[in-house]
Parts: C-alpha cells; sequence; structure tokens
C-alpha cells in the first residue's frame, strides 16, 4: 500500500478561503479551520474528493464549526436568533477576565532533549506566563536534559529516578503550587494561548479536569499518516463538550469511552482533585502498562460523580512518531494499556462494561481481519497485529493484577 | 390531516392552533430565507402550541441549522448568480394538464419577474390520449410545447435533451410546485460549484392531506436533508458510494449540463417506462453523471414541493416502483460498469439485508410503515433482480420499432435516436 503525506492547512475564516487543487505528492488535505485563534473544527480531505472550490470551501468549514458554536451559545432562543452570526458572542463569551487561577505546567520527560528545546521555546512564547514551568526528568541515561533546563532559568528542573510516566507526573504534582496544574509532553508545542484557554475554563468552580485539541504538527511519513488518518490520531472533538455523570451512565453497561475525553498530550486538572481521588496509577501508563494512565484517572473523576470538560480552544501541536517500528510498538502499548486500564477500573469499581469491552474488543479486530481479506488493506489495517498482539498482552497483564495486591 | 406552516425563525414566532380537521403539524422552516428543516409532530384537534413552546421545539431541532445560517451570510463571499449560464426547464407530462397548470403558475413568476424571460420552459407531451395538455401550455405565451410520441418518461427526457436551447438543463415532475426560491438556489449551487455536471434539489411535501402522505413523509419522503452536499469521486464511510445512487436526490428536480448529458448519451429509455418498468431512470442518470468525472451537488435551497401519493394503494405502488427501479438500475449497470461489480454485489446484499430488517422492525410495530408496503418494496428489488431491465430493453426497442422518430429530435441531435448507444 502507497502511503503519501497529507498537507496541513490551516484556515482562518476571518480571511477569504483559497480553492483547493489537488497536488501529486499528497494524498489529501487535514484541514483545519479557526477564526482567528480560535480553532472551531477540522475537515479530512481526501485527494479524490479534491478540486474544491473556494465557494464550496466554505459551506463544508460552515458544516463543521457552527456545531461548537451552538454549545457556547446555549439554548436561549433570544441569544440564538439575535446574535448576529455567532462570533461576535464567541469573541466576547472567550475574553479573558483580569484575574484567572495560577496554572503550574509539568512536562515529563525522558532522554529526548531535541524535541523537549522545541517544546520549552513554545512554552516561553504563552501569551499569559504561567505561574510556572516544570520539566520532569524521568529516569534519564544522560544529563542532557538537566543542561538543557539549566540554560533556561525560569523552568524547574525535577529528577524522578524511577521509571514511569505515572510516577513521573506525580513527582510533578508534588513539587508544584498552582492551582491548576496542566501536563503535556516533550513532543509538542503549545499554541500561545494554550495556559490562557486552560485557565480560563476553571473558572467555574464545578471544573475539575480540562481537556484541549490536539492537533498534529505534520503528517509527512506513513507512520504519522497512519496514526492520524487511519486511527483517528488524538485531536478529539472541536466541541466544548461535558462529560458528566449522565455520560458516565449512559456508557456504563458498555463500557465508558473515557479515551474520547482527551488526550494526555493536553490536560489540566484542579490541584484539590488529586487529594479526593488520588493521583495517577503507577501501574499504568508509559514505562508501566503503556498508556491509559489519563483515561482512567478521567475515569475516577465521573465516577466519583464529578465532571470532565472539553476546552477545544487550548490548543497544542503533536508530531507523531516519525519511524513505522516506533508507531507499532506505540499501537501495542495503546491497546496493552488500554485492556490493563479497563480491568483496574473493573476490579476497583465492579463496573462490568469494561470486563464487557475488554472481551468484545476481540470482535473488533476479528472484523478488521476479516475486512483486510474481503475488500482489501486500508490505513486502518497498517497496525492491525501489534495492536492485537498488545491486546493480548493486556491480559497477561490484567493477570499480574489479579495476583498482586494494589499498591497504589 | 397535517396543517403545514412555514415559519421564518428569524421573525416574531406566533403561537400555533390547529383546526378541528388536523391530527398534526407539519413547520416548514426558513432562516434567512432559505430552508433549514421540516418538523412533522402529532397534535390533537383545536390544540394550541405557544410561542415558548415553539421556540423549544424549533431550537432544539435546529438550532445548529440556525447558527450556520448566519455564520454564512456573516463569512461566504458574495456570489454572481446573475453569470449564471442558460438553462431551460423542461417538464415531461403525459395526461394531466390540472398539473402543469399549477406548476407552471409556480414556475413563470420566477421565468419572467420582470419583462425579458430568464430561462426556457418546455413542456414535453408524453404520448398524449388527447389535446387537452397542449390546449392548457397555449395559455402561457413563456412556455413552448413539444410532443413526444414514444410512451416513456425517458423517451420524453431525451427528447428535452434534443430540442433544449439552455446551456443547462433542469427538469421537474408535473406533480411538483417550486420554491419562490427555486432558481435562486439552482444558480446558487452553480456558483458554489462551478465545476458540477448534476445538480438536484430539496423535495418536500406539497401537502400531507392522508394518511398515506403523512406515512410517506414521515419515513423520509424524497427528503436528502438540509445541508448542500458536493459528490465527489469518494465519499468517505461509505465503501459502496457511488452505486446506491438513491442518495443523489430524486428525478422529480434534477438539472445537468446539457453537454455532458449528450455527451454520456442521454437517459436510457429502458428504464422508468411508465408500467411495467416506473422508476430507476434518475438513479441511472446520477450514478453516469458522477461516473463520469464531475462533481454532483445537492442544494436544499433548489427546492420544490412535491404532491405524495394521496391513497394508501397508490403509495404501495410507489415503494413497489421504487424496489423494481432500483434493482433494475443496478443489473443494469452491473453489466455496463464492470469495474464497480463488487460495489454492486455488496449493494444487493446491503440492501435485502436492510430490507428484511425493516420488515422485522415493522412486524414488532417499531417502524412507521406497515409490513406490507416494504413487502411491496422488497418484492420489486426481487423483480427488478429477476431481469426485469432485460424485459424492460426488448420491449421499448418494440415501441422505437413500431412509433415514427421524431424528426424534430433526429435533426437536433442524431446520437439520441440511435437504439444502440445502451449497449
Amino acid at each position: 500500500m502507497n502511503i503519501l503525506p497529507w498537507k496541513i492547512i490551516h484556515l482562518d475564516l476571518a480571511t477569504p478561503l483559497p480553492s483547493l487543487q489537488p497536488e501529486s505528492d499528497y494524498d489529501g488535505y487535514y484541514l483545519v479551520f479557526w477564526w482567528r485563534n480560535l480553532p472551531l473544527g477540522r475537515y479530512v480531505l481526501p485527494k479524490a474528493q479534491l478540486p474544491l472550490p473556494h465557494t464550496a470551501l466554505y459551506s463544508l468549514a460552515l458544516q463543521q464549526i457552527a456545531p461548537g458554536i451552538r454549545l457556547r451559545l446555549g439554548d436561549d432562543w433570544e441569544t440564538l436568533i439575535n446574535d448576529p452570526s455567532g462570533l461576535q458572542h464567541l469573541e466576547k463569551l472567550l475574553t479573558p477576565p483580569d484575574t484567572l487561577p495560577t496554572v503550574s505546567v509539568i512536562l515529563c520527560t525522558r532522554d529526548r532533549p531535541e524535541a523537549l528545546k522545541t517544546c520549552l521555546r513554545s512554552l516561553q512564547n504563552l501569551s499569559t506566563p504561567p505561574h510556572e514551568i516544570i520539566v520532569v526528568d524521568n529516569a534519564p541515561r544522560t544529563t542532557a536534559t538537566q543542561e538543557l533546563v539549566a540554560q533556561m532559568p525560569e523552568i524547574k528542573y525535577v529528577c524522578e529516578p524511577k521509571p514511569g510516566l505515572s510516577i513521573a507526573r506525580n513527582t510533578g504534582i508534588e513539587h508544584s503550587s498552582g492551582e491548576i496544574i496542566a501536563f503535556t509532553d516533550d513532543d509538542v508545542t503549545v499554541h500561545p494561548d494554550w495556559s490562557l484557554r486552560l485557565a480560563q475554563s476553571f473558572l467555574d468552580p464545578n471544573v475539575f479536569a480540562v481537556t484541549g485539541v490536539v492537533i498534529p504538527s505534520e503528517l509527512e511519513t506513513e507512520a504519522q499518516v497512519i496514526f492520524e488518518i487511519g486511527q483517528g490520531g488524538l485531536s478529539g472533538e472541536y466541541r466544548p463538550l461535558v462529560f458528566d455523570r449522565d455520560f458516565f451512565e449512559t456508557n456504563q453497561a458498555k463500557s465508558v469511552p473515557v479515551w474520547q475525553i482527551g488526550a494526555g498530550a493536553n490536560m489540566a486538572f484542579r490541584r484539590n482533585i488529586f487529594d479526593k481521588i488520588g493521583y495517577f496509577d503507577k501501574r499504568l501508563g508509559a514505562g508501566a502498562s503503556g498508556c491509559s494512565e489519563d483515561s482512567e484517572l478521567w475515569y475516577r473523576i465521573l465516577a466519583n460523580g464529578l465532571s470532565c470538560h472539553r476546552e477545544p480552544t487550548a490548543v497544542v501541536y503533536h508530531c507523531h512518531r516519525q519511524y513505522r517500528e516506533n508507531l507499532e510498538r506505540q499501537m501495542y502499548q495503546y491497546m496493552r494499556g488500554h485492556i490493563s486500564a479497563l480491568f483496574l477500573q473493573f476490579l476497583k469499581y465492579k463496573h462490568w462494561g469494561n470486563l464487557r469491552r475488554a472481551i468484545f474488543l476481540s470482535l473488533h479486530y476479528l472484523g478488521l481481519f476479516g475486512g483486510r481479506i474481503l475488500r482489501g488493506e486500508e490505513l486502518k489495517h497498517q497496525t492491525m497485529i501489534p495492536e492485537f498482539l498488545g491486546y493480548l498482552a493486556g491480559f497477561g497483564v490484567a493477570i499480574k493484577y489479579l495476583l498482586t495486591p494494589s499498591n497504589s | 390531516m397535517y396543517q403545514l406552516i412555514e415559519i421564518e425563525v428569524t421573525q416574531p414566532l406566533q403561537a400555533i392552533k390547529t383546526e378541528a380537521k388536523h391530527t398534526g403539524i407539519g413547520l416548514k422552516l426558513r432562516c434567512c430565507d432559505r430552508p433549514v428543516g421540516l418538523i412533522l409532530r402529532e397534535m390533537p384537534p383545536e390544540t394550541t402550541l405557544s410561542k415558548e413552546e415553539l421556540a423549544d421545539i424549533i431550537q432544539a431541532e435546529i438550532g445548529t441549522k440556525i447558527i450556520q445560517e448566519k455564520l454564512r451570510d456573516t463569512l461566504s463571499p458574495a456570489l454572481d448568480l446573475d453569470a449564471f449560464p442558460s438553462l431551460t426547464v423542461a417538464i415531461c407530462t403525459k395526461d394531466r394538464p390540472e398539473n402543469v397548470e399549477r406548476c407552471l403558475k409556480s414556475l413563470i413568476p420566477l421565468q419572467i419577474p420582470d419583462n425579458t424571460p430568464r430561462f426556457e420552459i418546455l413542456i414535453v407531451d408524453n404520448a398524449p390520449s388527447d389535446d387537452q395538455t397542449q390546449a392548457k401550455v397555449a395559455q402561457f405565451p413563456s412556455v413552448r410545447y413539444t410532443c413526444e410520441p414514444k410512451a416513456g418518461l425517458d423517451f420524453a427526457r431525451n427528447h428535452a435533451l434534443a430540442v433544449a436551447t439552455g446551456e443547462f438543463l433542469a427538469f421537474l415532475d408535473d406533480d411538483v410546485v417550486v420554491d419562490r426560491g427555486w432558481y435562486d438556489g439552482l444558480r446558487t449551487a452553480w456558483a458554489e460549484n462551478p465545476d458540477a455536471g448534476g445538480f438536484t434539489g430539496l423535495v418536500m411535501p406539497y401537502e400531507l392531506e392522508t394518511a398515506a402522505q403523512i406515512l410517506f413523509e414521515r419515513r423520509g419522503g424524497f427528503g436528502r436533508g438540509y445541508e448542500k452536499i458536493r459528490h465527489g469521486q469518494i465519499a468517505p464511510g461509505n465503501p459502496l458510494y457511488p452505486c446506491g445512487a438513491g442518495i443523489f436526490g430524486a428525478g422529480c428536480n434534477m438539472a445537468f449540463r446539457r453537454a455532458l448529458l449528450l455527451e454520456i448519451g442521454g437517459f436510457d429509455d429502458a428504464l422508468d417506462t411508465g408500467r411495467p418498468l416506473p422508476g430507476g431512470g434518475d438513479l441511472d442518470i446520477f450514478y453516469r453523471v458522477v461516473r463520469s468525472g464531475t462533481p454532483f451537488i445537492y442544494e436544499p435551497r433548489y427546492l420544490v414541493y412535491h404532491q405524495h401519493r394521496r391513497d394508501l394503494v397508490g403509495l404501495q405502488r410507489q415503494y413497489w416502483s421504487w424496489g423494481l427501479g432500483f434493482m433494475a438500475f443496478v443489473t443494469k449497470s452491473y453489466e455496463s460498469d464492470r469495474d464497480n461489480q463488487g460495489k454492486f454485489r455488496g449493494l444487493v446484499w446491503w440492501w435485502f439485508r436492510d430490507q428484511v430488517k425493516q420488515l422485522i422492525k415493522s412486524i414488532l410495530g417499531q417502524h412507521s410503515l406497515p409490513p406490507k408496503m416494504i413487502l411491496a418494496e422488497l418484492w420489486g428489488g426481487i423483480q427488478g433482480l429477476l431481469g426485469e431491465y432485460g424485459r424492460s430493453r426488448r420491449r421499448v426497442a418494440k415501441i422505437r420499432a413500431t412509433t415514427p422518430n421524431d424528426s424534430a429530435i433526429s435533426e437536433a441531435n442524431p446520437a439520441l435516436v440511435s437504439s444502440k448507444r445502451h449497449e
């Protein structure tokens, strides 16, 4: 299967949109629609749908952005009808107030000083500088990270010798003092308004957890295209959704899709939530089971009757794995982590939907294999073998949980 | 019967009161004069829906759509509708002069808003039993009349294709009336998509007077939604695209670039022949236009109101003809477009599975249609699969041999007279 790059095009609706012509070097366009500095929607446009005149592109954009604006405007008839376009109202709604809660940014890293450098530069460019930026150096093999951070006096350096992303994040929380704790990863760059939008979303005292949009920074290699276009990537919804008790209860029978809430590369919590429901589970996450330490924490928040919020205006740009072997390892870990998290959630709460999903996912893979044979290879089939192996390995991890007492 | 009410949501809302004869309401919603939704609701006779209740219902159903339309006015660039090329609007009809008159009365105000006609209107009288239609049309000086002696809707459509003068050719069935925004809707679709070869528009109910009409509309009617669609060469998430050609629209309201129709050989006169194969011609032309490689546009502003079958027997026959026409189209295309045979096999499988699912739902009482309507469609589909298209081709060849060719067509477009063009 020949996989070409996809071109990422950021389109600001405040300026005239272009007509889109197919380009032979690309399989398609990954469109992100903005209104000035607010991201409002995206569309994955395969080459076969091109050319697209600019006039038709407007219709496409409006269809994508209207649902998110609707959620912001709410259900009041007068607002709906009298607001000339929704955009004025949106800008007003999103004008930051004078006082905002303080934000600690925590960034966990391990032996990737080049990526980290780019990330830290973007953090230094934030429009509203955060209360503090903490780099947690997790079980480093070299001193490169320490030396890099030493050149940036405003960034705090903490070393956590025990490997594991959850452990490193928990250490970061212990060393922080802000009211809001925002997490990001070393393979991202952040939008200048990132911390501002996160802080703003915590103005409501009932908000305990927030996630934002993760936009791919490039889709140049096969691995990046497979991950974003074939697997759906990390971007998540561009609508300001609230995941609440309702969401939790309606989905409980079939397992709550907490992974829809967001991604660890762009999430924030109110400090006091950790006292209420505990810290990241050390058994999950990179360096342990593989991943899902973020979604498992959201699961606990929801299970405790609190809600998680999406604030799509908080944007980071993620550089997906560039090489296939790295992607395959990642997908293996994703599935292993996912299954382990399902088991932990089941063991903790006896919510049977988790177990049901863990078992029924095998049918999903059966379907994928079947589709691969009947209809030929597609992007989504590219990583199904490592995924499936990770799926099986997840059960191995789960058996280990059953045999060892909880240590979280 | 349902009371049909048009509501412009940007104007102050009024309470709604049903009369003794009403069993429900149909709210035809517009925003900035563009159609944005149809809400059907049962409502007891002589009851009132307050302004507040109405606002709640509307915003729950189409709140997002209202925002989208307002954003469109703020953001989208102005379109030059007057640059629209010449247009012929063809209405093919047979022995229904009242319908023709009703349709023309809605169309002529759009044709001549002031003194100069903006497009050509062509009535194609298909194998008429008498001269009533011709006499009726004579009352409208801006309308051109022509007669196609060979019985069959696609003969009539090809006749229109041969004698039309416009660069674009729009078709209307005689049982529709056009909306005041119909012409602008078509022009908008063209201005937004100047590279497109075909267009279809929204079809809303003309009336909801009888149980059959309400049933039909509740099951979705001809509706293809209130969002503009630009159909390309693939549709993400639809592996059978473009073979399920029903998604493109309905033949009662469609338009094409005329040169493109001529290039691909016009309509297949073995489909849409009236009894015993009254359907499939629109699906076939949509499919072939898309397969020719041009974009195909659906535009909700390009709106007509269709008078649905009034009686349940007629409705049942309509569902039967949908099944029949669809499968006739499938069996034809399976042979003529070999690249897509796999998709067509998948489509047949999908269609029967879907029909059986609907039938089970209907038997369990969870479907808007009674089982016999679904059985009718299913039976039509089976008949269509069992060689109806081949039989129709033989019948049509006979008609062609026994009816003299219209000299006007053969002179205008000899290509359209060849009986071999679909082989």
